[in-house]
């Protein structure tokens, strides 16, 4: 199995595009994605990953834009001429130094270890490659928010970004919620959308500083843990029976529990930093941009493989747009919603 | 060897800060940890990147008293150590005109917090720790 180095990592990450694009006709099926300014071609065998990539995603439809196109060969040693992926072959590793190699040759890229799982991306060309050893050896995460790697690096080409952070809103207008795992986002989108406001994605939305901040669906996914899941009576109202994911958390959809269809956009008014509260009911102080700044940025460029430097650029512009908050949750879907209702209500007007 | 002046540089080109209503966010992009200042911190942070000689902070008014040079010492010394800093042979840079009265408009004392909880996830990837001294792809085991 052939070892790759920091030294010839440009060269590999080349050598598998080609790779891929020499040996597209063999591949079964190729699906087309319409997300907000991309058509997004993904050749994909028949499997887990295909099934993902078919109701993962909430597609633009109504985007007027004219889209760009970007391809991504998923790929396997299965199909004519791809070969076995390499193994990393230098004593160390950091995703930093990984980035910087590449992103010196205009390429991007990400490895999995466990998995010999290869990421890499030519965004001057559009097109990517995800080599597994074989159709199903993905990581666990990757169902939930296939390709998110590949949108990520063409987004920010575009000055866009994909953003961990949850959103809910009324009549076109949203707040952002920011922070870290268990910070309380997922149980706050899903209360929201459960008492009648909309949101855009509840793990990565794009957001987009042009004009102001605007949010956009991506993915469609939610997770809530058990706990969570009982507590919004969600076990009744979906019926779910499927396993738990990898973080043992039920997954669904926004179509599942949405008021109606998922907005377009959702033109972003406020940063709202969520933390469990320990009372009864909610309150929302404003907080400083610093504090928001730091609930914001570090998961979503920890999430995310390269363009560290610009996406803390990035986030650092969007605080510095929005007036940021602290939200105490309470212990109530209803009283929850009903607060951020109130709050949008009171910062737009 | 004595120095001319005590004056300082950032660090690295992977030192990047940002700074929000006079309060300072850094960024140390090689090892993913995030560093938060108090207010008369970000500003007397934000003046030491900049390139002024440190002596001329001391004895201005800052975070509600004066500030000492054993406190700006400690607190330089916690940002040489957390490797944001690195002391600079060239030319220190004037005072910057303003600088005293932002720093005297400043209601806390020195200080830099570390927020490095999801350094580890930044280097390494976002499931899996990997044991430093043995590098890639040795996996951290569960203790």
């Amino acid at each position: 199995m052939p070892r790759v180095t920091l030294e010839t990592l440009p060269d590999y990450a080349r050598h598998l595009i080609t790779a891929a694009e020499d040996a597209a006709a063999c591949y079964p099926a190729a699906r087309t994605i319409r997300l907000p300014r991309l058509e997004l071609i993904a050749h994909v065998a028949p499997g887990v990953l295909a099934e993902a990539l078919g109701h993962a995603f909430l597609e633009a439809e109504d985007d007027l834009a004219e889209p760009s196109t970007c391809r991504i060969f998923t790929v396997h040693p299965g199909i004519g001429g791809i070969p076995e992926p390499a193994r990393w072959g230098d004593a160390h590793f950091t995703e930093y130094g990984f980035a910087e190699r590449l992103a010196g040759a205009e390429l991007r890229g990400h490895y999995f270890h466990d998995l010999d799982f290869w990421q890499v991306y030519d965004p001057e060309r559009r097109i990517g490659v995800q080599l597994m050893t074989s159709p199903d050896a993905f990581p666990p995460w990757e169902p939930t928010a296939p390709l998110r790697a590949f949108l990520h690096w063409e987004y920010a080409a575009r000055g866009m970004r994909l953003t961990h952070a949850g959103t809910l809103g009324a009549n076109g207008k949203g707040v952002l919620l920011a922070g870290a795992g268990g910070a309380g986002k997922s149980g706050t989108v899903a209360a929201g959308l459960l008492n009648g406001l909309d949101s855009v994605g509840d793990d990565y939305v794009l957001i987009d500083l042009a004009g102001g901040v605007t949010a956009r669906p991506l993915f469609s996914t939610l997770k809530q843990d058990p706990q969570g899941f009982a507590r919004l009576g969600l076990q009744q109202r979906l019926m779910i029976e499927s396993p738990l994911n990898w973080q043992g958390k039920h997954t669904f959809h926004i179509a599942d529990i949405a008021p109606r269809p998922v907005p377009a956009a959702l033109d972003i008014v406020a940063l709202v930093v969520p933390h469990i509260g320990g009372g009864e009911t909610s309150s929302i102080v404003p907080v400083s941009r610093r504090d928001a700044m730091i609930a914001l940025a570090p998961s979503g460029i920890m999430q995310m493989p390269g363009e560290r430097e610009s996406g803390f650029r990035f986030f650092g512009d969007l605080t510095r747009q929005l007036p940021s908050y602290r939200l105490s949750l309470g212990t109530h879907p209803e009283e929850i919603a009903g607060t951020l209702a109130d709050f949008l209500t009171r910062v737009v007007s | 060897m004595t120095r001319d002046c005590d004056a300082y540089a950032v660090a690295s080109r992977d030192i990047v800060f940002e700074s929000f209503d006079g309060e300072a966010v850094v960024l140390n992009l090689a090892n993913g940890k995030y560093f938060g200042f108090s207010d008369s911190g970000s500003r007397v942070w934000q003046a030491l990147a900049s390139g002024i000689d440190a002596r001329a902070l001391i004895g201005l008014t800052a975070g509600g008293s004066t500030l000492g040079a054993a406190e700006l010492e400690h607190f330089i010394s916690q940002l040489l150590e957390l490797g944001l800093l690195v002391p600079s042979e060239t030319a220190a840079q004037p005072l910057p005109g303003e600088l005293p009265a932002e720093l005297a408009a400043t209601s806390e004392p020195l200080d830099v917090s570390i927020h490095d909880d999801l350094a580890d996830l930044i280097i390494v990837d976002p499931i899996h720790e990997v044991e430093e001294p043995l590098g890639w792809p040795a996996v951290k085991q569960a203790s």
